[in-house]
């Protein structure tokens, strides 16, 4: 039997605009990145890249054997793969790195080591740019063949990192203008390839924010504001499409990023405290939250799949019977998890999500 | 200046994370005689400990604390050569530490590094994708109290395994700890590891306690 994307499509419209009428079960949002592509295809990163029909070929594959209801393009998220492109434009690919069975790779800070690098640093046209290119029919081809309309990253902070590493944190104290005209010519990309996408895929119906500078050990919510903050609400202006901010840093500044800026839902695995989720949906009864305390690196990848259904349950009990909520393990399925676990977040859906949650 | 007060603007100019200062009043605190334990006491390991407990009040962030290990940094370089001539001033302990092979984000690790450095550690930094073999080997040389195995992307964890596996098996004795986003406590017991941290500040003073430990 075909896998039913229109419905995983419609169940996850349904939770994100709060509709309950209809909705048969919570969905599964699974980020899936090369590394679990390469382990569930058998293929390396470099071959699932090769043509933008093996990689659509892969990715669709690859969320159905999990069972997942959502379908996002890795390389449309705007870390390594808008660092790739920075590098590509501003002849520095040697900062690349390829792996077998991992995402592309940059080394941190090497493109904007100094000054002058930030200075003279050229902002991509994405339509030039290979990597782009091939994630621009790729999401075409899913588009075509699930009809599953295909949304986008935007990011500036996981970019800086990317582009100026460690040096990023010690200019928020010792040149923090010069940091800001980074993140300023971050900003420019980042529409750059919202446009290219939007002309050359869809308008995306989605904006997946990936918001790292909003974590209490990286930086003051002020200064998270200043180098991040400002630059989502300038965004927002510009791009007609509702954001959903994805964090999966330990200690978020969700409730506080939720009080400045309008968010559609949340992404996240910390707190671990369940409370500060009932709290949050409390706070926010229209953010969806996504994930809440289910975490990559904690029962996924260490206990059995007894725990990850323990856990499931736990998130969909406290925070599902009103709606808006949808089980993420947030961030990438890691290496090495082990399958039965990823297949007890969908058994663990289908004993304990199907609407009306009692 | 008495050197109560040179010693207070020398913890001042490190908590401030000024660089050019606490170089500037080392050197000032060096040129009036004063006593190398009093400056690494009353100054240096004071000011390290005010920046702990700010950054655990959460009025310190990251930045403030690369920018306190910079000033650290910079007051050691200055006192290194002068604490090695005397005997009973011993380095607070030998730290080996690297991304393992297979990663090259270098962020938390690098600012682990700028902290130890600043307070008087020796280390050792491999940089980033380092293969197993490199630690064994630099391991063998150096003989280091903790080795710090960092790693942000989840299939880090397999190849700290692995290098844990080959230490081990080269009988190297040191105390190991795995930093990174992904690392948890479970996984620090599945692969061996001695303890985890999961940011740069509980680093340092897992290390810390290590090293008192050994």
């Amino acid at each position: 039997m075909p896998y039913d994307w229109i419905k995983s499509i419609g169940r996850v419209m349904k939770v994100l605009g709060g509709q309950m009428r209809g909705l048969d079960r919570i969905p599964f949002f699974a980020l899936i990145d090369e590394q679990f592509i390469s382990r569930i295809m058998g293929i390396t990163t470099r071959e699932i890249l090769s043509s933008p029909e093996t990689y659509a070929n892969c990715l669709i594959k690859t969320a159905e054997f999990i069972q997942a209801d959502t379908i996002q393009i890795p390389s449309a998220y705007a870390g390594p793969a808008e660092a790739y492109a920075f590098a590509e434009v501003n002849n520095k690919m040697d900062s690349i790195q390829w792996y077998d069975y991992q995402p592309i790779a940059i080394k941190q800070g090497d493109v904007c080591k100094t000054e002058e690098d930030i200075e003279k640093l050229e902002i991509p046209d994405h339509s030039k740019i290979d990597l782009w290119e091939t994630t621009f029919r790729t999401a075409n081809i899913i588009k075509d063949k699930i009809k599953f309309p295909q949304g986008m990253g935007v990011s500036i902070w996981s970019v800086v990192q990317e582009l100026r590493g460690v040096d990023a944190f010690k200019d928020i104290r010792r040149n923090p203008d010069l940091l800001l005209k980074l993140c300023e010519k971050i900003y420019e990309s980042q529409l750059d390839a919202y446009n290219h996408w939007s002309e050359k895929v869809n308008a995306p119906p989605l904006i997946m924010y990936t918001g790292y500078a909003f974590n209490k050990h990286m930086m003051s919510f002020e200064d998270a504001m200043k180098y991040e903050g400002q630059f989502i609400k300038r965004f927002q202006k510009k791009i007609k499409a509702p954001f959903l901010l994805h964090n999966c840093g330990t200690k978020p500044y969700f409730k506080e990023i939720c009080r400045e800026i309008d968010f559609i839902a949340v992404n996240g695995s910390h707190p671990l405290d369940i409370e500060y989720w009932i709290d949050f949906q409390r706070e926010f009864p229209k953010v969806t939250i996504m994930g809440a305390n289910i975490d990559v690196s904690r029962e996924l990848l260490t206990g059995t799949s007894q725990d990850v259904e323990e856990k499931v349950k736990e998130n969909i009990v406290n925070l599902a019977p009103g709606g808006r909520y949808v089980v993420s393990p947030i961030c990438c399925l890691p290496w090495g998890v082990s399958l039965p676990n990823v297949f007890a977040i969908t058994k663990a859906i289908e004993k304990y999500g199907k609407y009306p949650i009692n | 200046m008495s050197a109560e007060e040179i010693l207070t603007r020398l913890k001042d100019a490190i908590v401030e994370g000024d660089p050019g200062k606490s170089s500037l009043v080392v050197n000032e605190a060096i040129a009036q005689a004063l006593d190398l334990k009093d400056i690494l006491n009353e100054a240096v390991i004071k000011a390290a400990e005010e920046v702990g407990t700010l950054y655990e009040k959460e009025e310190y962030f990251l930045a403030d604390l690369l920018m306190t290990g910079d000033a650290l940094k910079a007051v050691m370089d200055v006192l290194k050569p002068k604490l090695s001539q005397q005997s009973e001033i011993k380095p607070q302990g030998s730290i080996l530490i690297g991304t393992v092979q297979g990663d090259i984000h270098d962020i938390g690790k690098s600012l682990v590094v700028s902290l130890l450095n600043g307070q008087g550690f020796s280390v050792i930094d491999l940089g980033s994708d380092v293969p197993p073999e490199i630690f064994v080997e630099k391991a063998k040389e150096i003989k280091p109290d903790v080795i710090g195995l960092s790693g942000l992307l989840t299939s880090s964890i397999s190849k700290m395994h692995e290098t844990i596996i080959l230490l081990k098996k080269a009988g190297i004795p040191s105390k190991i700890i795995i930093g990174g986003g992904t690392v948890s406590k479970a996984s620090c017991v599945m692969i061996g590891a001695d303890d985890c941290s999961k940011e740069g500040h509980e680093g340092i003073k897992k290390i810390k306690n290590m090293i008192q430990n050994i």
